[in-house]
């Protein structure tokens, strides 16, 4: 009769306390085998990070905070448990940061290479590194950062009333007479750089040419300056030198020869002169029709004599070649 | 002669307050002297355990099971285009395991366990029996008291655990079936400001209301006096005393141990 009832409650309590404590184990992500990867992370402080908060490398979830403890030397350390086979990046650090505006804090493993450029975030790293251990720093949580932008609005608000107590009706008319003042100011400075702007465009081009022209000049002579330095390392230069003056030697012969040259090409020249003289005089005769071959050439009854004296002769030679024994009788005896 | 009157009035009234809380720090210390019998109140344990506790489970579940659905669906009718949705699992693990299924179990079980022991003693009580136990040399503090409050003791907090687990499964299911609420974003919530001391917190509660539950239904039980209508009287006045002591040992719970500490 008692056995049932101690069977019963015994039942009840053992299931039960098998089931909270299997859901606690589940909901904690206790890791009862050991099978996860632990690593220490030290801080300056850790702001609101807790136990449970998510551990992130690249974005992926990849374990949570474990334990979060002081050091003895004032620094937090942060033990993180992270997937078994999850590995970490090149020197790695840690931040703790907002994952959103609800109070969610989150660790992040990341590269000291990646991190922002932050001097606070670096001076936080710098103060914890050291020991073996990853240096970590927090980023200022949303609940600060208003904090802060309250009290610049604060501040805003502040010099915005002063300005408005300073700023009365002289102060205003003075500044809309520096505005206007301004503004003539600006046009006349606009109307100016227009004038100008094709002078302007004009200097500027050929100052832009001059420089092109003294920048390939400069290459020319850095160019000629390397191949006379080449000639002078190869004794090239000795050489052309050499060259030089046999061809000088030769030029100075050559020069000689064509003095020769040109003494009788005088001479001849003389002769040719003389000769066209007389050429001149012969044709001058013959022109004027003085002479046998000026008549010939001045007179055309010599010529009409001469053709009617050819149409005679071919008729005869015509004549001849069909009547040969009209002219020529041959007889033996 | 008038004020003389009113004077004495006020100082009866103190002096019966002062002998109810003599009688109840009385009746406290019989109780815990009894502890020491073990040979009589051990056999009854088990059994009011299983009176009290086991049978007792399934109010528990059943009203846990739709507290976890209504909270679920209150939270998201809350928190529609301001809060993330996964804040549904935070609000449901947090609310349940931290105050709705230790209170709402307790309230269910001043009901059910408190007016059963103050019916079955008060019963007792009025036929004499237990005269008869004390004739008979058993001490009724050992032999019906003590079991009953051990009971309370051990099995409250078995209760409000299964209640606890069967809330935040209610939440679960009854966001994924019934709201735009993911599996993997109810377990986000739930995870995200879990501590296991919102649910050490919550048995414990359990636990002092398991102790107060039946000792106020016990000691009703036992002053009962006349017949059936001063066990009636001692029934309802043990659920309605052991419902203001859950609610009032809720609070001093909460100052005493929810007040300064940090998750």
């Amino acid at each position: 009769m008692r056995k049932r009832p101690d069977f019963i409650v015994g039942l009840t309590v053992l299931l039960t306390a098998v089931a909270l404590v299997s859901a606690l184990v589940w909901v904690r992500q206790t890791d009862v085998s050991n099978r996860r990867q632990r690593v220490v992370a030290r801080f300056r402080d850790v702001g609101n990070a807790r136990v449970g908060n998510a551990a992130m490398i690249r974005g992926v979830r990849s374990g949570r905070i474990d334990r979060i403890e002081l050091a003895d030397d004032g620094a937090v350390l942060v033990r993180l448990s992270l997937e078994r086979g999850t590995t970490l990046p090149r020197d790695p650090v840690v931040l703790l940061n907002e994952s959103s505006l609800f109070g969610e804090w989150q660790a992040t493993i990341t590269e000291r290479a990646a991190l922002p450029h932050d001097e606070a975030v670096q001076r936080q790293l710098d103060a914890v590194s050291g020991d073996g251990m990853i240096p970590g720093a927090t980023l200022p949580d949303i609940a600060k950062l208003t904090a802060v932008a309250g009290q610049i609005a604060g501040d805003v608000a502040a010099v915005a009333g002063r300005v408005g107590v300073a700023f009365d009706d002289a102060a205003a008319k003075e500044l809309r007479a520096s505005i206007q003042n301004f503004a003539v100011l600006s046009s006349t400075l606009a109307r100016t750089v227009r004038d100008h702007e094709n002078d302007l465009d004009t200097l500027s081009s050929k100052l832009q040419n001059a420089v092109r022209s003294l920048d390939r000049t400069a290459q020319t002579t850095l160019e000629i300056a390397n191949r006379v330095d080449s000639s002078m390392t190869g004794g090239e230069l000795q050489q052309l030198i050499t060259d030089l003056g046999a061809a000088a030697a030769d030029l100075r012969k050559t020069t000689s020869t064509l003095n020769g040259m040109a003494n009788n090409l005088a001479a001849t020249q003389a002769r040719l002169d003389n000769f066209l003289a007389n050429g001149d005089s012969v044709f001058k005769k013959i022109n004027t029709g003085r002479g046998t071959i000026g008549m010939l050439v001045n007179d055309s009854s010599l010529y009409v004599g001469s053709d009617s004296l050819v149409t005679a002769l071919r008729a005869l030679v015509i004549d001849v070649r069909a009547n040969p024994k009209k002219f020529f009788n041959l007889s033996v005896f | 002669m008038r004020g003389a009157a009113v004077v004495e009035g006020v100082g009866r009234r103190t002096r019966l307050a002062i002998e109810r809380v003599g009688d109840i720090a009385g009746y406290v210390g019989d109780v815990t002297r009894a502890a020491r019998d073990v040979r009589t109140w051990a056999p009854e344990a088990t059994l009011q355990a299983r009176r009290l506790g086991v049978d007792s489970m399934p109010i528990g579940v059943f009203i846990a099971l739709f507290t976890g659905v209504v909270l679920a669906l209150l939270a998201s009718y809350s928190f529609t285009g301001a809060v993330p949705l996964y804040f549904v699992g935070t609000l449901v693990a947090k609310t349940v395991t931290l105050e709705l299924a230790p209170v709402l179990t307790g309230l269910a079980l001043a009901g059910r366990v408190g007016a059963n022991i103050a019916a079955e003693l008060g019963t007792m009580r009025v036929t004499e029996q237990i005269d008869a136990l004390e004739t008979l040399a058993y001490d009724p503090y050992a032999f019906l008291v003590f079991p009953r409050v051990l009971a309370g003791l051990v099995m409250f907090p078995i209760v409000v655990a299964a209640a606890m687990l069967t809330g935040v499964a209610a939440g679960w299911v009854a966001s994924i079936g019934l709201l735009d609420v993911s599996s993997s974003e109810f377990i986000k919530g739930v995870r995200l400001f879990f501590d296991s001391f919102d649910v050490r917190y919550g048995l414990v509660k359990a636990g002092s209301f398991g102790v107060a539950v039946t000792l106020i239904g016990a000691r009703q039980g036992l002053q009962a006096r006349g017949g059936a209508q001063g066990v009636g009287a001692a029934a309802t006045s043990a659920v309605v005393f052991s419902a203001v002591a859950i609610l009032v040992l809720d609070a001093i719970w909460a100052v005493v141990w929810l007040l300064g500490h940090t998750p």
